[in-house]
């Protein structure tokens, strides 16, 4: 671990102006994944800017029935029990109940979650020489290397990483917004443009601005009697990152699919939005799995697997059936 | 082999673990919570390459770095003698190469320097300063480009190569049927929750003090003296608490030496405490396997041939050897022809070694999932042709098992799971959506018996103080012996106090091989009866005594700390009485355990192990339902804690079947998965039901107590079981493991 000084922010205002000029100043937030990087030494921060203090945990109602926000500092753990979201985000409690383990996710803050980063072995282990989300440059271990947990979906040749949330799959199919603040003012970013796809920067993974904070989420209200639902493989049965996630959104009319939202986890570098097989969706009725395995096709149909993933092209097929098929029952 | 046996008053109770209350409440200190004056720390740097040398080491950095008080690499490390490749009572060393004596690098994260510095974080901080730079050779990983494959005819002494009767003509034999399949297990590294860590204190140029948390104090001793050139008495090593071992704290591995050299070095205590990603190179794993099987059984399924030939890997820089079925091919089933061999490649991997249940665990994979195999060929019951197979003597040494109850097993098991209501055909039996699938197989494992040494002090307070040099991994080792105390010197359990985890203490084995119970046991029940004839001694010639000039001979334990006449018991004394009257505050005894060889009689366990599992068709995560386990392992020392160590075997054996495996870089050669995120082991959730039932009787043949270990055989059977039961609820043979998911789509 690296020598560098810690400052305690006690709103998000001096939360920046601590950060500002300091670019390697990082933000801490319940740290399990921060403080995992920085005693590997993938992460080397100067200094430690901790969010803990902020009023920012709060779990409440927009006005004007604009849907519901969640602070960033709100711990997934009480993210998962807050009753307004269980009542009206159902997908979104039990991504956050699949993730992690109850101690981990009594740490571990919204904000955080959003930025995890991956697990990708070469990225977490710094003995391995080539890595470009570490070391811009060196190369890809994991494309010739051993490559179970990675990208199928989106992945370019400089990366196969994987984003490993739980909870951005559900935020994904719930449209959210993400509420930041930084040294020039504060905005909201739709959920879809939060996270990039590696290109030829994997070291950049979103479209957060360095010195900005994730104040944060918000959540639209979801059409009514919609019907959501979670469903995470993964190699055993808790304390296991996706090997394939999918969270859905279904309006349904008479057993037929009036308009699906999907998302897949554990596939690409950011939790997949499923376009193309919700497009196919509409009109296909629950009960017709050759029709839904089609969607499912459609949207695997550029999918692209690697020595030990290939098997996770199948998974998500069957994946984003049995989610439908769960949600619509 | 001692005979007279040991009448049972604790012995089988489930006594409450006697060093439980420290556990919980933190007051037991392991190895690296001593705390010497002046303590410093210690961090390993690890090599980046498999294969290759050293060709510069830039230290300045490093050095300069805050509280870094030395930095000791190949280049400036004192060179220590290799030590003599140790016998199994002089302490073993698999990893022959002594650590900084070259610039040779033989796999991903071989140590390559040591830095130390006042605090663990100024001594991590300055390890990643440390500039190594290498000649890169391309490794050997894989079989196909192992430096060199040999097939060694032994190893510890036992035959690695064996042959009986005819295997080819029976295996040709058109009327037998016959089975061949290859069956593959990958590396799988000990993970216990205690990482391996040593501190080392000169307290003069000739005594060194180690904590050390192993599995064999008397054999680091042993090896630590002769490689510093000290005398083994001034050589200490403490360790009175493991926090888990599975075999990889019984060798003595470089990280120990180090510390003694960095100690000496700097001239203080240094600790030196693994990570948990450099337990996965610098302590051992069990060697991937790869297992051809081939049964040959005649119509009525009676066995005529067996033949196991394994592969395994060991390192360059040491010959350890995987073998698997060395205790369990020949010794299974009566089959007329028997043979197996093995056959070992050389790679740039770090050294292999034993891992709970070595040979066996893999090993009755193999065997056991062949035997499913023959079983749906010859369209049998696969727990009938089992119990048809059964046979009561040794299949290969012609001599009777001492005792031997696996039909019990069989039977009591098949009844605790209701196995008379499986349905033959694989994919038939379904919950809901869920496949259902119920495997068996049977577990057995060798019982050890070897030497050691017990003193025994009793006070005239009527309290026992009982010392060997042995170990307690967390089995409840240290109550098991506080058991066998009582029972011997007849007092009861909470008179007695046994102390292990010092070579100050007399010589205690390896805790391996399942020994432990049986061996230090036996030797606490001869220090009892030689502390008994001392007190009858004593009590025949006191004239005040009511045994006065009785017989010493006939003078025994006739109650809660008394002695008296076997013809008489009412005629008795009290221990305390017969010390007092003598004007002695105490008095003890040794009781000397040697190693035996008995030709008469095989020593074996054996156990049953039933699978369920239920497994989503479309999403295939196998969940194991429920396990019921039912062992013969002679006597029980205590029924909670033996309970416990079949249990944990389970546990075991299911992370085996569905999730253990250390991959490793194909081309850098270094471990992948070295965390415990990324390499899985269950957790709760995947852990349901496991139901453990003892049978049998004492073994009283093998010793006083009755007792053969429990250690391993747990272990033992488990994959396959969970195997097998994948195959009733899929229809797919799943041959290499682990079975995840992705092998059942
Ligand atoms: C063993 C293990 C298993 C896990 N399993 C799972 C799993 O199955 N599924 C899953 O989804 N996750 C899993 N996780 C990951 C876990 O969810 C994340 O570690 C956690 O959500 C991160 O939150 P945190 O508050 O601790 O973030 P931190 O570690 O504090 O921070 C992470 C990053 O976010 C930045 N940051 C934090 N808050 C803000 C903010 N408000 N604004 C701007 N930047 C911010 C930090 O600077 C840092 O770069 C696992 C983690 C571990 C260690
Ligand atoms: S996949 Fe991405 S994170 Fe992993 S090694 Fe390649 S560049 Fe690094």
């Amino acid at each position: 671990m690296n020598p560098f000084t810690y400052a305690r922010a006690k709103d998000a205002e001096s939360a920046v102006a601590l950060r500002r000029g300091d670019a390697g100043a990082k933000f801490l937030g319940g740290g399990t994944n921060l403080i995992d990087l920085m005693k590997m030494g993938v992460e080397t921060p100067t200094q430690l800017v901790d969010i803990n203090r902020l009023p920012l945990d709060k779990i409440e109602e927009l006005p004007d029935g604009r849907g519901v926000r969640i602070g960033a500092l709100a711990r997934n753990s009480d993210a998962a029990e807050n009753p307004l979201l269980r009542e009206r985000y159902p997908v979104l409690r039990e991504a956050f109940l699949s993730g992690a383990s109850p101690q981990l996710r009594n740490l571990a803050t919204v904000g955080g979650n959003l930025l995890q980063r991956t697990r990708c072995y070469y990225f977490y282990d710094p003995d391995f020489p080539a890595c470009n989300k570490r070391a811009p440059g060196s190369g890809c271990g994991a494309l010739e290397g051993y490559n179970r947990v990675h990208a199928i979906l989106g992945q370019s040749e400089h990366c196969i990483a994987t984003h490993p949330s739980d909870m951005c799959v559900a935020l994904a199919v719930l449209d959210a917004s993400v509420q930041v603040t930084g040294p020039k003012g504060s905005r909201s970013i739709s959920f879809g443009e939060f996270h990039r796809l590696p290109g030829d920067h994997p070291e950049i993974e979103t479209n957060l601005a360095p010195d900005e904070l994730i104040t944060a989420v918000d959540l639209p209200p979801l059409p009514a009697g919609a019907r959501t639902h979670y469903v995470k493989m993964r190699d055993r049965s808790s304390y296991a990152f996706a090997l394939v996630s999918v969270a859905v959104v279904l309006e349904l009319r008479a057993g037929t699919i009036q308009s699906a939202r999907v998302a897949l986890g554990g596939v690409a570098h950011k939790p997949w939005r499923a376009t193309k097989a919700e497009t196919r969706l509409q009109g296909v009725k629950t009960g017709d799995e050759t029709a839904l395995r089609e969607a499912a096709e459609a949207e695997l149909a550029g999918a692209k697997g690697y020595q030990h993933n290939s098997f996770k092209i199948e998974m998500a097929k069957r994946t984003i059936v049995r989610a439908i098929v769960e949600a619509a029952t | 082999m001692s005979t007279a046996a040991l009448k049972a008053q604790s012995m089988g109770q489930p006594l409450d673990r006697v060093d439980g209350r420290l556990k919980v409440t933190g007051a037991a200190t392991y190895p690296a919570e001593f705390h010497p004056a002046g303590l410093l720390y210690g961090h390993l740097v690890t090599s980046r390459i498999a294969r290759g040398t050293i060709t510069a080491i830039d230290s300045a950095a490093a050095e300069k770095a805050p509280g870094v008080r030395a930095v000791l690499t190949h280049l400036n490390a004192p060179k220590l003698p290799e030590p003599p490749n140790a016998q199994k009572a002089e302490g073993i060393r698999l990893e022959q190469r002594v650590p900084f004596s070259d610039a040779r690098i033989s796999y991903g994260g071989q140590y390559v320097g040591v830095v130390v510095a006042d605090t663990l974080e100024q001594a991590r901080f300055a390890a990643d300063l440390l500039t190594v730079s290498y000649a890169a050779e391309t490794p050997a990983l894989r079989k196909e480009d192992a430096l060199e494959t040999k097939q060694p005819a032994e190893t510890n002494g036992e035959k690695l190569q064996f042959s009986k009767g005819d295997v080819e003509a029976a295996l040709k034999n058109a009327d037998f049927t016959r089975v061949e399949q290859t069956y593959s297990t990958p590396t799988e590294t000990h993970n216990p929750m205690e990482n391996s860590a040593t501190i080392a204190t000169w307290e003069s140029p000739e005594k060194l003090v180690l904590y050390d948390a192993t599995q064999y104090v008397k054999g680091a001793q042993s090896i630590v003296a002769r490689a510093f050139g000290l005398k083994r008495e001034d050589v200490r090593v403490i360790c009175p608490f493991v926090g888990g071992a599975f075999g990889c704290k019984g060798p003595v591995w470089p990280h120990t030496l180090v510390a003694a050299m960095a100690a000496r070095a700097v001239g203080k205590p240094v600790r030196i405490e693994l990570t948990r990603a450099q337990m996965f190179s610098g302590t051992g794993h069990r060697s991937a396997t790869s297992q051809r099987v081939a049964l040959a059984a005649s119509k009525d399924g009676r066995l005529q041939a067996i033949r196991h030939q394994s592969e395994g890997f060991t390192s360059p820089v040491g010959k350890y050897v995987e073998a698997c079925g060395i205790g369990s091919t020949h010794v299974l089933y009566d089959a007329p022809a028997i043979e197996f061999g093995h056959t070992i490649h050389t790679v740039n991997i770090g050294q292999s070694s034993f891992m709970r249940a070595p040979g066996e665990c893999p090993g009755t994979y193999a065997v056991e999932c062949a035997m499913d195999e023959l079983a749906t060929a010859l369209a049998l019951d696969p727990l009938e042709l089992r119990m048809l197979n059964n046979s009561p003597n040794h299949p290969t040494k012609g001599i009777p098992f001492s005792t031997k109850f696996l039909g019990d097993c069989y039977k009591v098991g098949a009844e605790k799971f209701g196995w008379g209501r499986r349905q033959a055909a694989p994919r038939s039996m379904k919950d809901g959506r869920l496949l259902v699938g119920w495997g068996v197989a049977t577990a057995t494992y060798p019982a050890n018996q070897w030497a050691a040494t017990v003193w025994m002090q009793l006070t005239a307070d009527g309290t026992a103080l009982v010392r060997c040099a042995t170990h307690d991994l967390g089995t409840g080792a240290s109550t098991a012996f506080t058991q066998i105390s009582a029972d011997a010197l007849g007092l009861p359990t909470a008179k007695i106090k046994f102390e292990l985890g010092s070579s100050d203490y007399p010589f205690g084995p390896v805790a391996g091989g399942s020994n432990s119970t049986a061996t230090v046991g036996s030797a606490i029940v001869l220090a009892a009866r030689a502390l008994q004839q001392k007190l009858a001694d004593l009590a025949v010639a006191n004239a005040e005594s009511t045994l006065y000039r009785a017989n010493a001979r006939e003078v025994v334990v006739v109650g809660p700390g008394r002695l008296g006449l076997v013809s008489n018991p009412g005629k008795s004394v009290s221990y305390a009485d017969v010390l007092s009257a003598a004007g002695l505050p105490s008095i003890d005894a040794e009781g000397e355990l040697k190693e035996e060889k008995n030709a008469k009689s095989a020593f074996q366990s054996f156990g049953a192990q039933f699978c369920e599992v239920k497994i989503d068709p479309d999403l295939p995560l196998v969940h194991v339902t429920r396990f019921v386990s039912v062992m013969d392992c002679g006597r029980v020392i205590n029924s909670k804690l033996g309970a416990s160590q079949i249990l944990g075997g389970i546990v075991m054996g299911i992370g085996m079947a569905l999730e253990e495996e250390t991959h490793y870089d194909p081309r850098t050669g270094l471990p992948v998965t070295r965390n415990l995120a990324d390499y899985h082991v269950p957790v709760h959730a995947d852990i349901n039901a496991i139901d453990v039932t003892f049978v049998g009787e004492p073994d009283l043949q093998f010793n006083a107590m009755g007792a053969r270990g429990m250690g391993e055989i747990g272990n033992t059977g488990t994959a396959a079981a969970v195997a097998n039961a994948v195959f009733h609820a899929t229809g797919r043979r799943v041959r290499d493991l682990p079975i995840t998911p992705d092998k059942l789509l």
